[in-house]
């Protein structure tokens, strides 16, 4: 937890503008600027009015999964092992990529739900439910399950053959 | 015994092919619970039980409380239990990775109820303590309600199912295998 609180202000930085590059190369014309402040990720459209609120995302909400991926890497019982640090890195490289597009659906269900009459304007039914749902999907059950599938399909476990020639997995932490 | 050739490659088979089966009970279970008909008639009326027992266990506590229907208040404080507090996401994380599992039905079915109520158990203590922290050491509220509280209850979810997976589920598959 203190790896994940400690690093947030860098990483929430690297999030912003990974987010911030795929929502800008999305949009004609570019308009989406996002920037850190404190533990948020505020939202900057050149679009918007001087002096009207920016909405915020609190970015400690979609990324707090690396505490349980990192928590099921450490409970295994070779923790500093290559296999499980080379699993762990790849696991929080490949999570990164799911911060990104939690954050993503995020501000698209900010732009499609909650801007009153500009959202109503630029934004069908079908799509006013698509982000919705993805936004609420991702922080409902989406980020603890990729949190956990990750964990599942990258740390280490051998194979070992049973002597009648039937297999069964040896874990370091449960079956797969 | 001897370490498997190929094994590793069959491991890798194996553990994506949970995982598809995981991923894709998580969202169909998500699907589920977002039908409106299923969250006014099982979701909320199950949230509200959850508040009761949590405000009651509360007022044993010699908290001075009052619950009206996903609210739990006191004078200086109040919380609402909503979705994502009341422990069906780590329900949800639990069944779908039981299910995704290959054991024996009767043992999948014993393995979500049990880890339901084992679930639910610790959620309500968690919504009663989150209450208690807000209401006597409000400056933490907010880092226990997002990051601790929500990494206990899915890390003991996960605990129970590798448990269920452990102790009860893959032996007996073995066995029945054999």
């Amino acid at each position: 937890m203190l790896i994940w609180w400690g690093g947030s202000p860098s990483y929430n930085v690297a999030l912003a503008r990974s987010a911030e590059m795929v929502l800008r190369w999305s949009e004609r014309p570019p308009v989406t600027r996002l920037r850190t402040e404190e533990r948020q990720i505020i939202v900057e459209r050149q679009d918007f009015a001087r002096g009207s609120p920016r909405p915020g995302v609190p970015a400690h909400d979609l990324t707090f999964n690396f505490i349980i991926m990192m928590t099921l890497f450490a409970a295994g019982r070779e923790t500093f092992s290559n296999r499980n640090v080379a699993g762990l890195l790849l696991a929080a490289a490949i999570l990164f990529l799911t911060h990104v597009a939690g954050l993503i659906v995020t501000i698209k269900s900010i732009y499609a739900l909650q801007l009153g009459a500009w959202s109503q304007a630029n934004y069908g039914s079908v799509a006013r439910n698509i982000w919705g749902a993805a936004a609420h999907f991702y922080r409902l059950v989406g980020m603890y399950a990729f949190a956990v599938g990750l964990w599942w399909l990258l740390r280490p476990g051998v194979v070992v053959e049973m002597p009648k020639g039937r297999s069964v997995r040896k874990r370091k932490s449960a079956r797969s | 015994m001897s370490i498997a050739r190929g094994g590793d490659e069959r491991l890798k088979r194996d553990r994506a092919l949970f995982l598809v089966r995981f991923i894709g009970i998580v969202v169909g279970l998500y699907i589920l619970i977002a039908l409106n008909p299923v969250n006014d008639h099982v979701i909320v009326p199950f949230t509200r039980f959850i508040t009761v027992i949590a405000g009651w266990m509360l007022g044993a506590a010699g908290q001075q409380v009052s619950v009206n229907g996903t609210i739990i208040g006191s004078p200086t404080f109040a919380v609402n239990v909503e979705n994502g507090c009341n422990g069906i996401e780590a329900v949800i994380l639990l069944i779908a990775a039981v299910a995704a599992f290959p054991a024996r039905w009767i043992d999948r079915i014993l393995g979500i109820i049990l880890g339901f109520l084992a679930v639910q158990i610790v959620n309500t203590f968690r919504v009663a303590m989150l209450f208690w922290l807000g209401a006597h050491h409000p400056t933490v509220f907010q880092l226990f309600h997002v990051a601790v509280w929500q990494s206990l209850i899915i890390l003991f979810s996960v605990g129970l199912f590798v448990l269920w997976s452990w102790k009860f589920a893959a032996p007996k598959a073995l066995a029945t295998s054999r």
